[in-house]
């Protein structure tokens, strides 16, 4: 849905009888994912799926109903008397606030210009990918999924906002006799190029994955790639940075005055490497936000209400994360590498400690030694139990950050990391 | 309802499709949610659609509508061919062997005594609000939260082979818990109603009072717990805890798709390799694991499958040995089975069926055994509580799992809070150390609501349950540094 088609059918909701404020949130998602395993495709799924929310208050009561036939008009307008007739029941919340009512201009940073891609090229892509994997004597398996977005917020304040996007990811792990590697491509678009690029590193990934051995699990320096560093911060993230949370004790940074490393960690929708869309799903037009500045802690998130009430700036849920890096090369970091361990990426991350920031996971589909500057030999998966607090300290270089995160978009370094906590062997 | 899905199939066999299959799903759910003294949202949503399956020769294609016309149905059955055409260019062996399975009719509906969407909102904020209020008698508790969640799904099936199927069911979840502040810590505890496919009536205000009462104290206890000891340990698990430890060395590691490969790329793959079935130790003689979509209030108890296939009860593990996997009719034949065991779910009229975990149980020691005799059994080691972290490879091997609450367990008897415990072991290692639990009096049912699955990411539910367990000799370690 364009922008003017957007506004229309908003206008029309708000022009519904209604009491109070009325919100009305669409998003509307056309999206082919094509899912591969033994170099066969196996599922082959298009969605095309469209939500409309509508938010009532009635001063300091609060609901939301949604439907997803955007074309019903006799659904909608029962919906909105539904909305407000369950509002009135709500009990009041001092945190309620009204809507902002405003207009937001159309930035489209996360749209992409390139043509859309049809079911049958999207087949043929995967096929290529397979038939690499079957020539290599290697089983692939992933996913190649593409889709075009729409958000538009409108509200009885006078707000507006809407934005296209799309979204592109290909995953693709290859498994040999005794061994896997792994690759990705992330981000607003995607062309054949891309997925042959990530098939062919993940298939080398693999050759060089076979027969691991097993490394007695230690505290060690480790280099972990994008992905791996982009799991572990999305992680802590949301577990950790809230700042009312550490404003009433319930968070790692409650009485927190250390600087951790020297990177910054920001989120800003207008990101080079993967723009976002740049407005929340209140209205709120989201800015860069930054949550470290060269390692310094800075204000968290923060929602409208708590911002009101302690007379800070509004920081909302960002759409993106990104982590700053120095740039240098994967290639330097192992060669100034004496002992450690290469980290393709984790997996199954859960918190272990809230207080500490602590986290478990294991590695997986390509682990390597690393011994005086060179890439050894593969080794057996291991799980880490690890404190990002302590992970962000010991950070001694990284590298450029690059797309990564198939459930976030995010910007995210190489980084080589001293004394990370392995404590046990996987398979 | 069925009329525009037999169009569907009709059309698709016409066509020449070998099987197709068309699912309509209306969707309603409420979701309570509060913040100390308020709601602090009631979200609502209605959501309808169809999707329609078509094997073309050998080949998946799916498509998906939210407008139910005929007119639509022909288009989506278009799409759903163009797409199998195009699965088609990478085509495994002889594409896609399918179990057959004979045609069935079926109205099934789930228990609901009291329809949770006719509650009012107003006595769910009284349930919530006032168990919130009595967390917050607590000093130490400076946030209380509860919720409350309902679904309601109704399902059409048809598919090319003549079945014609209907469910109605409806499932209930609540939790609430309590952050405690103080002693430079910060802790959470929790209490969760078991999720069920039930309605209203599974919720009733004096146990949610008693709930908060206990959990506020033992958030505010575990302040000021001593850090966990590390080593090998006896342990003892309660049912809940259990229970999302079958899921996750179990339940997952025994689906018969990831076992085959068809997850690698996402969830992973599983060490119950096809060599191991029938002979293949698991756990100790004490472990019977049964699968049963069929448990009375069970959240994968919807009747049939997404693959149109009655649901089941089997055994996966018998006294310790692995007997079989839960499987689709995409699948059975990789083991030699000529039916599926009916447990391929679909979390969305969108979304394509996929093997899910079915219902999933320990089942509870043939002999009378008591959680305090159980024990009384334990010289030095840990009793588990609830579900807190949870991590496991993707092989489902080496796992990591915590507790909501944990007790040291001195000379058979609880002996205080311990904090950032966790149990590690490797799964055959760790069912094999099971030397005994409690009878059918102690065996609980607890539900899970958010196994993800699948690439895009599949939201399932299904039911597990266990009596208290008792494990020797297991490696614990610390979520915190001392």
């Amino acid at each position: 849905m364009n922008r003017r088609q957007s506004q229309d059918l908003i206008a029309s909701i708000l022009d519904l009888p209604h009491e109070g404020e009325l919100q009305v949130l669409l998003n509307g998602v056309e999206r082919l994912g094509t899912r591969f395993n033994d170099c066969a495709i196996s599922q082959n799924v298009l969605k095309q799926q469209a939500t409309l929310t509508l938010n009532a208050r009635l001063e300091q009561k609060k609901t939301s109903v949604s439907i997803n036939a955007l074309d019903d008009q006799e659904l909608i307008k029962r919906s909105v008397e539904q909305v407000f007739a369950t509002c009135r029941h709500m009990p009041d919340d001092e945190e309620v606030m009204p809507a902002l009512g405003d207009v937001l201009p159309s930035r489209e940073h996360a749209f992409s210009e390139s043509k859309a891609i049809e079911i049958e090229t999207v087949g043929a892509w995967a096929a290529q990918a397979c038939k690499a994997g079957a020539a290599a004597g290697i089983d692939l398996a992933g996913l190649l999924a593409h889709g075009k977005m729409f958000t538009a917020y409108g509200d009885s304040a006078g707000g507006f906002a809407h934005e296209r996007y799309h979204r592109s990811d290909y995953h693709v792990t290859a498994t040999g006799t005794n061994g896997s590697g792994w690759a990705e491509h992330q981000g607003i678009s995607i062309a054949q190029s891309d997925v042959m690029a990530a098939t062919r590193r993940a298939i080398d990934k693999c050759a060089e994955a076979q027969n691991p051995v097993v490394f007695e699990p230690r505290p060690v320096t480790v280099i972990l790639e994008p992905q791996a560093v982009g799991d572990l911060m999305s992680m802590a993230f949301w577990y950790g940075f809230d700042q009312r949370a550490k404003d009433e004790g319930r968070s790692p940074f409650s009485d927190f005055d250390a600087t951790l490393g020297r990177l910054s960690f920001y989120s800003d929708p207008a990101d080079a490497v993967f723009p976002t869309i740049a407005f929340s799903s209140d209205g709120q037009a989201l800015g860069k936000s930054v949550w470290l500045d060269a390692g310094k802690l800075q204000q968290l998130l923060t929602n409208r209400y708590w911002a009101h009430k302690n007379d800070l700036a509004v920081k909302p849920a960002p759409n993106n994360l990104v982590l700053s890096g120095d740039g240098t090369s994967l290639d330097d970091l192992v060669r100034s590498t004496e002992d450690g361990i290469l980290v393709t990426r984790f997996w199954y991350i859960r918190s272990t400690d809230a207080r500490t920031l602590g986290f478990t996971g294991m590695t997986r589909d390509g682990t390597y030694r690393i011994e005086n500057g060179e890439v050894t030999h593969p080794v057996v998966d291991m799980r880490w139990n690890e404190s990002v607090l302590r992970v962000l300290g010991n950070i001694v270089a990284s590298g450029q950050p690059v797309a990564t995160g198939e459930f976030m978009s995010m910007a995210m370094p190489a980084l080589k990391v001293e004394d990370f906590h392995f404590s046990s062997l996987s398979n | 309802m069925f009329d525009l899905l037999k169009l569907a199939c009709n059309t698709a066999s016409k066509a020449g499709c070998q099987f197709a299959d068309a699912r309509y799903l209306s969707i309603r759910k409420q979701r309570v949610v509060s913040r100390d003294h308020a709601l602090s949202s009631c979200s609502e949503g209605d959501d309808r659609g169809f999707g329609v399956r078509v094997l073309y020769q050998g080949a998946w294609g799916f498509a998906a509508s939210p407008t139910y016309t005929a007119d639509e149905i022909e288009k989506v059955v278009a799409l759903a061919m163009r797409i199998a055409r195009a699965s088609a260019l990478a085509l495994r062996d002889g594409g896609v062997k399918w179990a057959p399975e004979a045609a069935f009719t079926l109205d099934f509906k789930s228990s609901c005594i009291q329809d949770p969407f006719r509650v009012a909102l107003e006595d769910k904020a009284e349930l919530l609000i006032s168990a919130n209020e009595v967390m917050l008698k607590n000093k130490s508790i400076k946030r209380a939260q509860g919720f409350l969640s309902f679904k309601h799904v109704e399902r059409w099936y048809v598919n090319t082979e003549g079945s014609e199927l209907h469910s109605d069911v409806t499932s209930s979840e609540s939790a609430i818990w309590a952050i405690a502040v103080g002693n430079d810590d910060f802790q959470e505890r929790n209490w969760k109603a078991p999720a069920s496919n039930q309605g209203f009536e599974c919720y009733r205000k004096e146990e949610f009072l008693n709930q908060a009462e206990r959990v506020a104290a033992e958030a505010e206890e575990k302040l000021s717990a001593r850090l966990s000891p590390e080593g090998d340990f006896d342990i003892i698990t309660d049912s809940e805890n259990l229970s999302l430890t079958i899921h996750e060395s179990v339940g997952h590691a025994t689906e018969l798709d990831r076992v085959m490969g068809y997850e690698v790329s996402m969830a992973g793959s599983s060490f119950v390799t096809r060599d191991k079935q029938g002979d293949f130790r698991y756990g100790s003689d004490q472990v019977t694991l049964m699968a049963d979509n069929t448990l009375e209030n069970g959240l994968a108890t919807q009747g049939f499958d997404d693959d149109g296939v009655p649901g089941q009860r089997w055994e996966i593990v018998r006294d310790g040995i692995f007997q079989t996997y839960s499987s689709g009719r995409e699948f059975a034949h990789y083991i030699g089975e000529e039916r599926s065991r009916g447990s391929c779910r679909a979390d969305h009229w969108s979304s394509i069926p996929i093997v899910r975990i079915p219902n999933l149980f320990l089942m509870p020691g043939k002999t009378p055994l008591s959680p305090e005799a159980l024990m009384s059994d334990v010289k030095h080691g840990l009793y588990f509580e609830g579900m807190d972290s949870f991590s496991i490879d993707q092989w489902r091997l080496n796992f990591q799992f915590g507790g909501n609450a944990v007790w040291e367990i001195k000379n058979g008897k609880k002996a205080g809070m311990l904090k950032a415990a966790l149990y590690q072991s490797r799964t055959p290692t760790f069912w094999n150390a099971c030397d005994a639990t409690c009878d059918e009096n102690y065996w609980q049912p607890h539900g899970v609501t958010n196994c993800g699955k699948g690439d895009p990411m599949q939201i399932a539910q299904m039911t597990h349950g266990a009596a208290p367990t008792r494990f020797r000799n297991i490696r614990i370690c610390r979520g915190r540094d001392s």
